[in-house]
């Protein structure tokens, strides 16, 4: 790179003195290259900032829920391990088979959230429902008849490697939360199957009811609400 | 680790738009941008412990190229191309230009461009040039940033950088215009 092309270097990019450019603006009036150069870079950065695109409104949740989720799931993971080495003393001096299989499964539950037999997508599924702040003010409760409103925007997250849409829906002081995955959703130990098309299944997590239908696409519901109100306040929400 | 997440999305997350930018150049084939920008947050968590400061969106910028060609390379294929070349004079721009062959580069360019036209044009630069567009020109970064994030001089960014509009700007005036006298 010559004197000349660092002047134009430094021309492109502002960074001529004031006496350089005063030169620079002398010579370019002259100098036929240095012109197209100069129009050209111009046209081709204008071109290019063309390609520029905000993000999705719904981007920034889904990326600080995967964050969130992958804190928590660090936190567990260390509970675990800690719990892990704990156990496999006790278990050295026990020296069952069987012993040392039931309690590797008991200490994988920190916690008694996460666990072992709750599949990762269902588990970030309830994390997310439960989450979800209280809603306050006067309204039918979760038996009541007040038509879903959708709150905030939806939130895309991978959970376990399942690809899941979140929505948030509130039905009077409840709020709901409706997971569409193009997977079903894998049905914890302790749940309990539904009658009815394709299979449906109930589960608890904590405060959270599970309401699952995996058809055409996977849907499943999580709303803190008791177990037998989660069938009616499935039927009132809208289809996904 | 995990009251450190917090602090990770304060530093990182004003950053989400710039980050998306590059993300959606990045994104190879069936490769989805936004779940790239993901991989790159949870990435660049695991790693927040290491970090030793600097400009954070630099920082976002290379763990999401690193994160798209990890991707390209266990989908056994590469970033940064476009993989259905579509004729220059098939495009919007190229037709409207026909007529106006004594305008210039510049002029070219600028009218009657829409944001495919300039992606087409953009996929068949070299892949330094083109990466160092994306970051400038498109996401916003600067030149000095480009350099940290590529891991080469600022002179060579500056020099890419200046090859390549010329280039796209040369592109996009052949798919309309034979070149005239600015």
């Amino acid at each position: 790179m010559d004197s000349h092309d660092r002047l134009l270097g430094a021309f492109l990019a502002g960074e001529l003195n004031p006496a350089d450019a005063r030169r620079w603006d002398e010579h370019l009036l002259e100098c036929e290259p240095c012109w197209l150069a100069v129009r050209e870079d111009r046209a081709g950065r204008k071109a290019a900032q063309l390609l520029r695109q905000p993000a999705p409104p719904g981007l920034a949740d889904r990326v600080s829920f995967a964050v969130e989720l992958a804190a928590a799931g660090t936190i567990a993971q260390q509970l675990a391990r800690h719990r892990m080495r704990l156990g496999w003393r006790w278990l050295a001096g026990a020296g069952s088979v069987a012993a040392a299989v039931a309690a590797a499964v008991a200490l994988l539950l920190p916690g008694g959230r996460q666990t072992a037999s709750m599949p990762a997508a269902v588990a970030a599924v309830a994390r997310y429902a439960e989450s979800i702040p209280p809603a306050h003010g006067q309204g039918p409760g979760p038996g009541g008849s007040a038509a879903p409103v959708e709150e905030g925007h939806p939130v895309t997250v991978t959970a376990g490697g399942q690809r899941i849409v979140l929505r948030t829906w509130r039905l009077g002081r409840v709020e709901a939360v409706v997971a569409v995955s193009a997977e079903p959703f894998g049905m914890p130990a302790d749940a309990l199957g539904m009658a009815g098309p394709g299979m449906a299944w109930t589960a608890r997590l904590g405060s959270i009811g599970l309401y699952c239908r995996n058809g055409h696409a996977s849907e499943l519901v999580a709303a803190p609400v008791p177990q037998a109100e989660l069938a009616s306040l499935v039927a009132r929400l809208p289809p996904a | 680790m995990g009251a450190d997440h917090r602090a990770f999305l304060d530093a990182t997350l004003p950053h989400l738009d710039v980050v998306y930018q590059v993300a959606r150049r990045a994104a190879g084939d069936g490769q989805d941008p936004e779940d790239l920008v993901q991989e790159t947050y949870l990435r660049a968590y695991a790693a927040f412990g290491s970090w030793r400061g600097g400009s954070a969106r630099a920082w976002l910028a290379a763990i999401c190229l690193n994160a798209a060609r990890s991707q390209a390379r266990r989908r056994h294929r590469r970033p940064w191309e476009v993989p259905i070349r579509v004729p220059l004079d098939a495009l919007p721009m190229a037709r409207a230009g026909r007529d106006q062959d004594t305008a210039d580069v510049a002029d070219v360019v600028i009218a009657g461009l829409d944001a495919q036209a300039v992606a087409r044009c953009l996929a068949q630069l070299p892949e330094p040039q083109r990466m160092c567009i994306v970051l400038m020109d498109v996401a916003g970064y600067t030149a000095s940033e480009t350099a940290q994030v590529l891991g080469c001089p600022r002179g060579t960014v500056l020099a890419r950088v200046h090859r390549g509009r010329r280039r796209l700007a040369q592109l996009l005036a052949e798919a309309g215009v034979s070149h005239g006298q600015p």
